[in-house]
């Protein structure tokens, strides 16, 4: 297997709060690699978001981390504010699901795009301009020139998520991050920004991590899969591993919630109860409280992410599933 | 079956000014819509923002006036009726939101919340207020003891389902959900989805779900109408329309669905802007079929039971198969059944989310 472009490993997180420590991420690990898609999938407070946070150096002053995070080999949680700064941008970029609140509103398209050139690239500024048209015909806006002399008002909400990948992948990053970056456009034209992203994978061989809610949106467009449950990994596999034999019941869950898969006019396999409250969450496996499956055991630790196929990760003491069902592994 | 809501040629625009206030135009909102809700049918509008299925759901219960077209509900116009002939009519009907955050005030309690409805309309004697609450939170699965705390001591989930129990304390015929589980995680989502569809069983609800999800409108609705810029372009059996989509539109809605994993190319090009919206098709400028016809004459609604607006709707390519990547098979599916038959287990609170 070749170097990853990013290796996290066992990459805890909490904030400081009143005194006390909130828990986030307990023991996070994952590794994206060049020209393919991790999708890292969860509901909200699962700590998806702030993985990726973590990574690009982008937390609040009262963030702890521990673990390790290496992009090309460096360790990012080791560097200085400034050597990070340096990184971002250049080496790793990400985008994220409101595009007109990342947009700057006083400037131009073009100047954006030609602002991240000038600034890792050191082009004067026609020629950084020059770039940015080039940019934005990359990322298949129609009239680039024209529209690169608009500002972002006047652009529709998918042409400005374009925007914001030329400005991500102006720099050739290693790494690029998109963080629901469909989630607040039509489907239509969410379907135009994630092939969007799939060929520009191809093309320059960036690593993308695509954060996601969306089960159908990683069927579509991730190699790798991590599963994500209350701050831990529940499981982990190739896109299609995970879809074929879901190996963890928050998995299995999670997918016969998606009211785009199950059968028409059945009931919802929903999973009952809430995600726990991480001021004090259940002890042993998270999961434990909300699984049909549970056993006194899994409430005793947290289980450990066990290799149950080749490449395919589940947090579950009962994994392989297969023995529920009463059939030989 | 009779109709128990119906709508012709209801137009809506609102006007939009320019800068000095003067009037620059109009946003061409609902544009000539026609249709029928049978008592105890699941309808659901779908399209994307802007195309103005929420105004449409308003106006079925004149919450926003049509600038022309008539409503009609229970045979009543309701252009026609007093204002408190309205108000009475209004029992019938209630409306769900998106937003479990924005559609309860937040000084209310949740049983003040519920009761309001009760007491505004003089449904039950202030004896048996209380009760009523606690039969409705316990019919949306909430613990009547629920009804002595405030909003905000509550997961988005837990909200819409005290907003749905808001919306049914009157008793109504109707009810208009407008996304009403687009907010909440896909877990959440499964549930209130579910209690939904028990409702609509249990109490012979009419139904009109406005939505953009088709994965969700495929679990709820009996029937789906297929809105683009302000007009319905297809129109028909649920399983039909997002099955075998006849209009170039809806089925670039389906292909697009994440999971369906068509080799169809997505759709070129944003929705065209409602304020000068397309001559003709109001499609042609994103169809792949389009023709010279297409840009001149409106295509109109046409069949019976499933209608297209599309003038080669009849000499249309069949469309790309679909794979359903999430549907996998009947290991996941005998898993799954462990999900279903479950009683949940206590969670800190006791409640569903």
């Amino acid at each position: 297997m070749s170097t990853p472009v990013l290796d996290v490993s066992g990459l805890s997180l909490g904030f400081r709060q009143d005194g006390r420590m909130l828990g986030i991420l307990d023991g996070i690990s994952f590794r994206a690699e060049a020209g393919k898609t991790l999708a890292i999938v969860g509901e909200s407070g699962c700590g998806k978001s702030v993985a990726s946070l973590a990574i690009m150096g982008l937390l609040p002053e009262n963030a702890e981390v521990s673990g390790n995070a290496r992009l090309m080999g460096r360790d990012l949680l080791g560097m200085s504010a400034e050597e990070r700064r340096a990184l971002r941008g250049a080496e790793m970029a990400m985008i994220f699901q409101e595009p007109m609140t990342s947009l700057n509103p006083a400037f131009t398209a073009g100047e954006q795009v030609a602002e991240a050139l000038r600034l890792h690239q050191r082009l004067d500024r026609d020629a950084a301009f020059k770039a940015a048209i080039a940019m934005l015909e990359k990322v298949r806006i129609p009239d680039a020139a024209r529209r690169a002399r608009q500002y972002p008002h006047q652009l529709s909400g998918g042409m400005r998520q374009r925007v914001m990948i030329a400005i991500a992948l102006a720099c050739r990053p290693k790494l690029l991050i998109a963080d629901e970056p469909t989630t607040a456009l039509d489907v239509t034209v969410q379907a135009q920004i994630l092939g969007l992203l799939d060929d520009l994978k191809r093309e320059t061989g960036t690593a993308v991590i695509l954060i996601t809610h969306d089960l159908g949106v990683v069927a579509d467009h991730a190699d790798d899969v991590v599963v994500m449950y209350a701050g831990r990994v529940a499981e982990q596999a190739r896109a299609a591993d995970l879809f074929a034999r879901p190996e963890h019941p928050y998995t299995v869950g999670l997918l016969g919630a998606a009211p785009a898969a199950g059968v028409r006019g059945e009931r919802l396999a929903s999973i009952e109860g809430t995600v726990p409250d991480l001021r004090a969450p259940p002890p042993g496996c998270r999961f434990a409280p909300r699984c049909p499956f549970a056993i006194a055991r899994c409430a005793e630790g947290a289980p450990p992410l066990t290799e149950v196929a080749p490449g395919h990760f589940s947090a579950c003491l009962r994994a392989p599933l297969d023995g529920m069902l009463g059939v030989a592994a | 079956m009779t109709a128990l809501l119906e709508l012709r040629d209801v137009v809506k625009h609102f006007p939009v000014r320019d800068a000095l206030g003067r009037r620059a135009g109009a946003v061409h909102a609902v544009d000539g819509v026609s249709l029928s809700v049978a008592e105890g049918e699941v309808l659901a509008i779908v399209g994307e923002s802007g195309c103005g299925k929420s105004t449409l759901g308003r106006v079925m219960l004149r919450l926003i006036e049509p600038d022309s077209g008539s409503v009609r509900f229970a045979g009543e116009d309701l252009a026609s009726l007093s204002p408190s002939a309205l108000r009475t009519r209004r029992r019938d009907m209630q409306i769900i939101f998106q937003d479990p955050f924005g559609s309860l005030d937040p000084r209310m309690t949740v049983a003040q919340a519920i009761a309001e409805p009760l007491r505004l309309h003089r449904l039950v004697p202030r004896a048996e207020e209380a009760s009523r609450v606690a039969e409705l939170l316990r019919r949306v699965g909430l613990r009547p003891e629920s009804a002595g705390r405030w909003p905000h001591e509550f997961s988005g989930g837990q909200r819409q389902r005290i907003a749905i129990a808001r919306a049914l304390a009157s008793n109504p015929r109707l009810i208009i959900g407008d996304e009403p589980v687009s907010a909440l995680d896909v877990s959440v989502q499964a549930q209130v989805i579910n209690l939904l569809r028990d409702l609509i069983r249990d109490l012979r609800l009419t139904f009109v779900l406005v939505s953009h999800d088709l994965g969700v409108v495929r679990h709820v609705a009996d029937r789906v109408a297929v809105m683009y810029l302000g007009r319905i372009v297809e129109e028909g059996p649920a399983e039909e329309v997002l099955g075998a989509p006849r209009h170039p539109y809806t089925r670039a809605l389906v292909a697009a669905m994440p999971g369906a994993q068509t080799k169809t190319p997505p759709l070129d090009g944003d929705v065209p802007s409602p304020i000068a919206p397309p001559s003709g098709c109001r499609f042609h400028t994103r169809c792949a079929f389009a023709a010279e016809r297409c840009r001149t004459e409106t295509p109109r609604l046409e069949g019976v039971g499933h209608a297209v607006a599309c003038h080669f709707a009849e000499s249309l390519p069949p469309p790309a198969e679909r794979i359903a990547a999430l549907g996998g098979g009947e290991r996941l599916a005998r898993l799954q059944a462990f999900f279903r038959g479950q009683a949940p287990s206590p969670t800190g609170m006791g409640d569903h989310a």
